[in-house]
């Protein structure tokens, strides 16, 4: 910590004497940090600066946010007279403290009339975002429908919406499966898999994973035989589409109750639910009701996302970009049972890894893939996967397939998996381990002009159900592809 | 004007057998109407019709065979049946039919599945929360709206900031709203005299496709139709008015109730300085802030504010206090601007017939294209002018981009059928920013990524220029209603129309 803090203060000067001698790049004198410095006696003009100040201007993490290291300030400080200097310390200082929660300080200057409440106007700084509960059927969007207020009552269990025998149009639902719209339903049903959709779109990149389940319920691709698996996993086993869960897609924070809550009741049914999201926000929701249900049982997580979804210290505490955080905050699963695959892009950086590290994550990044290969990569995911002999979970985010195959992700970034990749990793994890449950999030149809993304969706989770009725099948011995598939001889 | 509107009207009507009948419709129901309410006083009806806030209405007719059965059962699930609660969880009809296939112990499970239903529906204090908590904890509670310290860049006097680096600026490449040199402060605007700046705020809540994040950015990087000449007017307001591009305001994308705050102080502060704001969002929840700022400056109910939108917007009742369906509601019941000051252009979503009831009584001046079918485009947007002219001394324009047609705007998250076109949409946005003491216009609803073409912005741009444009001749004053230039609409080599002077 001490050597560091030298090789700082060395920086400093260097940069300091960077801008005085007007040298082009004091990145360069910074690499070469080892050469003797110049005999040249500087001013980094921070005379007047208290040691509060001085600290402050060596703190790498405070400085990020005005894109500013210890270097480039020094520079820009050198640039100063000493007041001049102190001021702009102070001005960085005061705005850092503008960043922290202020509690009576009201900045705005709304004008109320006088007797008239506006709930909204001092909202900034108040610690809560206040809801209306006057207003007519507070919970009503989220209430289930009893079954004894059917106008036309029937037995439980999964109905077809299919008139002919062998219909592929008409009423779009999932993998063209029946449909089971309560618990009762998978119940009666002895339904294997139900697909769900949560079309909740509060994702930091484009919105648009609302329309994901409709999508998708329209498209080709998740229902019949697999060619790699040697079964049809429609057939195999029983598959119904669960409707949508209800969302409020003005809040993440108002939906993890209800949507864990659903999810728990289709797990009670002995269900493995696959989840069509909706933002990533939703990970916490369904790891928290797969770890909940087999509180007995450890429960491993595949994550496949180029998003690690750890960020922490933000003023909401539920977002797509803190499901991971949340989880491991809270316990729900432990950080050396959550494998993750694909991580690329800028919000990956250094203090994401090494909190990942802290954390005993398995992380994976293209970087790893770059130079192992992906064979090796995927390999090492499995067995990491299957290492606690446990359950797993799939968290399947659409940014982790390279925008060239699927354009239509919300938080597209470059340089990612193929869906050949990607099918055959969440084949393999569901052939391999014990699938409790899937999620394909992140999908915003109208991004791809084209049926790309939602045709490569929905294949992608039909090779985690070829999977799963490969496993019940018994072709569960690592890297099962069936052999007539193989070879014409 | 008005007598020749009138006569055009009744003309028509007379036509249309169909009209004939809208007019007995209207006569039937002629409903005695509130008194207007004063500036800065809530409008005493204004949650006459707010869910949660009406009161329950006890069941009526209930036929006796129902009653029977009702009797039957202890008095306090009795009571519930009859006193109307329970029809908010099954409709009265389907119950009389479930219960008279039901046994007498089944006719009691209904109402036991009612009553929990409908304590389920119900807000419960303790069982519910009224309130998102956030993380005060946090180091970044504030990040997202903490200003950038004016230290970091190179001192510079007060005034806009020429992105331009060749003769006369303007000519950088830097995408800004109708290519403008940029403002960033309040100082920025009196030292530059302002007479417009353009704020964009990327609000992203809407609850139809989501992508009027990226509202402001498309407009401003296409740039097109917003500079030169208006050939209808012959004024280039880029030569009249400074015109400024005064960035972002900050915007929480996780609660527009945090956003709506930020919003409203970066509109004031415009307004304070004498500029008119122009606010480019981002989805329409944003109305009440930028009105509510104006009102802030101007005065409570001193303000009119022309709405154009295929939705009506007064949504209220709901979960949240605010969303992009219920600015007006919110803006009303907050006494920003009185009922009879609000005049909404274009309606044509599936509203049921309370709204519509509900807006009468409180005195609302609503448009609908069914009025544009009966009495065309001309006559409506006459009686629009007048209104928004005839109560208050100034006026406020929202322009909701899913007032056209989809046709013009596939751009939008919330499209409607059978809407304005830009022919339509050009004149009625220049003359309302002439014709009236404008303080302030927005353009919110434009999602880019719904149209892969450049046409949506192209037409946002080009309606903020007919307002700009509209704001120019007004600083030129010209007071002629509906002026249109006499060189530019004439050629004058012969006397074609016959009224050649």
């Amino acid at each position: 910590m001490k050597r560091l803090h030298i090789e700082r203060k060395s920086n400093i000067l260097c940069a300091a004497v960077g801008a005085a001698l007007m040298l082009s790049a004091c990145a360069s004198t910074t690499k070469a940090e080892r050469t003797p410095m110049p005999e040249v006696a500087i001013s980094a003009n921070t005379q007047l600066l208290t040691d509060q100040e001085l600290a402050f201007i060596n703190a790498s993490d405070e400085l990020v946010l005005y894109n500013l290291t210890p270097e480039k300030l020094a520079v820009k400080l050198a640039e100063k007279s000493p007041q001049e200097a102190k001021q702009l310390v102070q001005a960085l200082m005061q705005t850092s403290a503008q960043r922290r929660y202020q509690a009576n300080h009201t900045a705005s200057k709304a004008t109320p009339a006088e007797g008239i409440e506006e709930p909204l106007a001092y909202l900034a700084d108040s610690d809560i975002i206040p809801l209306n509960p006057e207003a007519g059927g507070y919970n009503r969007q989220r209430v289930l429908q009893p079954a004894l207020f059917d106008r036309y009552k029937r037995e439980p269990g999964p109905f077809s919406l299919k008139r002919y025998l062998n219909e592929e149009g008409g009423i779009p639902t999932f993998a063209n499966a029946p449909v089971a719209i309560r618990k009762a339903d998978l119940v009666a049903g002895a339904v294997d898999v139900a697909f769900v959709g949560v079309p909740l779109a509060l994702g930091s990149g484009w919105r648009d994973d609302k329309h994901a389940p409709t999508l998708l319920r329209g498209m080709y691709g998740l229902s019949g035989y697999s060619v790699e698996g040697g079964i049809d996993p429609t057939l195999a086993m029983q598959v119904a589409d669960y409707g949508n869960i209800a969302v409020d897609n003005m809040s993440p924070e108002l939906n993890i109750e209800h949507i864990t809550q659903q999810l728990t009741d289709m797990l009670e049914a002995g269900t493995i639910p696959f989840i069509v999201g909706g933002d990533h926000s939703i990970m916490f929701s369904s790891v928290s009701a797969v770890a909940g249900h087999f509180s007995d049982t450890p429960v491993s997580v595949l994550h496949l996302d180029a998003h690690y979804r750890g960020e922490r210290d933000k003023d909401h505490f539920y977002s797509d970009e803190q499901s991971v955080a949340n989880l491991l905050e809270a316990s729900v699963i432990e950080g050396e049972n959550l494998i993750q695959v694909g991580l690329r892009g800028a919000s990956q950086n250094k203090s994401a890894l090494m909190w990942l590290r802290e954390n005993s994550v398995k992380y994976h990044t293209m970087a790893q893939v770059e130079r192992d290969s992906w064979p090796v990569v995927m390999e090492q995911a499995l067995t990491e996967l299957s290492a606690s002999a446990g359950k797993t979970f799939v968290s399947f985010d659409m940014s982790v397939v390279d925008p060239a195959f699927v354009s239509g992700s919300g938080q597209p970034v470059a340089g990612g998996i193929s869906v050949r990749q990607a099918m055959t990793l969440v084949r393999r994890a569901c052939a391999e381990t014990e699938v409790a449950g899937f999620e394909m999030l992140g999908v915003a149809p109208f991004l791809d002009l084209s049926y790309n993304t939602a045709l490569s969706a929905n294949q992608i989770m039909h090779a985690c159900l070829t999977g799963i009725a490969m496993r019940k099948s018994g072709m569960d011995n690592a890297n099962y592809i069936d052999p007539m598939a193989l070879s014409h001889q | 004007m008005k007598l020749k509107t009138l006569l055009l009207a009744t003309s028509w009507a007379a036509l249309s057998s169909f009209s004939v009948q809208a007019l007995q419709e209207t006569a039937e129901k002629e409903e005695v109407q509130s008194p207007p309410s004063l500036p800065g006083e809530v409008h005493s009806k204004i949650d006459s019709a707010t869910p949660g806030l009406m009161p329950v209405k006890p069941l009526k007719d209930v036929p006796e065979d129902i009653l029977a059965l009702l009797d039957a059962l202890p008095e306090a699930k009795r009571e519930f049946v009859l006193s109307g609660k329970g029809a908010s969880v099954l409709k009265p009809d389907l119950m009389y039919e479930l219960m008279r296939k039901a046994s007498t112990q089944e006719v009691e499970q209904y109402v036991d599945t009612m009553l929990t239903v409908y304590d389920q529906v119900q807000y419960k204090q303790g069982r519910d929360t009224d309130q998102i908590t956030l993380n005060t904890d946090s180091e970044n509670y504030n990040t997202w709206r903490v200003k950038r310290p004016k230290e970091l860049d190179p001192e510079r006097e007060a005034g806009p900031i020429s992105l331009g680096r060749y003769l006369g600026g303007g000519r950088s490449g830097i995408p800004t709203f109708a290519r403008s040199p940029v403002a960033l402060s309040p100082e920025d605007l009196v030292a530059g005299e302002v007479d417009v700046a353009i704020l964009g705020a990327p609000l992203d809540m809407g609850s139809g496709w989501r992508d009027a994040i990226h509202g402001p950015r498309a407009m401003r990087m296409l740039g097109r139709g917003t500079g030169g000449a208006d050939v209808s007017t012959m004024i280039d307001p880029g030569k009249v008015l400074n015109i400024v591009d005064y960035g972002d305001a900050a915007i929480d994308q996780l609660s527009t109730e945090r956003s709506v705050q930020e919003v409203r102080d970066r509109v004031r502060e415009i307004a304070e300085t004498g500029a008119i704001p122009f606010i480019i969002g981002g989805d329409h929840s944003l109305e009440y802030p930028n009105v509510a700022a104006i009102a802030d400056v101007y005065g409570k109910g001193k303000v009119g504010v022309v709405h154009f939108d295929a939705h009506l917007d007064t949504g209220r009742g709901r979960v949240h206090l605010l969303d992009h369906g219920q600015p007006i509601y919110r803006l009303m019941k907050e006494a920003h601007v009185r009922p009879e000051d609000y005049i909404q252009v274009g309606l044509r979503a599936h509203y049921s017939k309370s709204y519509y009831e509900w807006e009468r009584e409180i005195g609302m001046h609503y448009h609908t294209m069914a009025e544009v079918e009966r009495r065309g485009w001309d006559a409506v947007m006459e009686r629009v002018l007048q209104e928004a002219t005839e109560n208050t001394e100034f006026l406020y324009v929202s322009f909701d981009v899913d007032v056209l047609d989809p046709a013009f705007q596939p751009g939008t998250g919330t499209p409607v059928s059978g809407g304005l076109t830009m022919r339509e949409a050009i004149p009625i946005v220049r003359r309302l920013c002439a014709e009236t003491n404008l303080v302030g216009f927005d353009i919110v609803e434009l999602a880019p990524a719904l149209d892969t073409t450049y046409v949506s912005t192209l037409n946002a741009n080009s309606l903020m220029f007919a307002c700009l444009t509209g704001v120019a001749m007004h600083k030129k004053g010209i007071t002629q209603k509906g002026f249109i230039s006499e060189l530019s609409s004439e050629h004058g080599q012969t006397d074609y129309y016959g009224d050649k002077k």
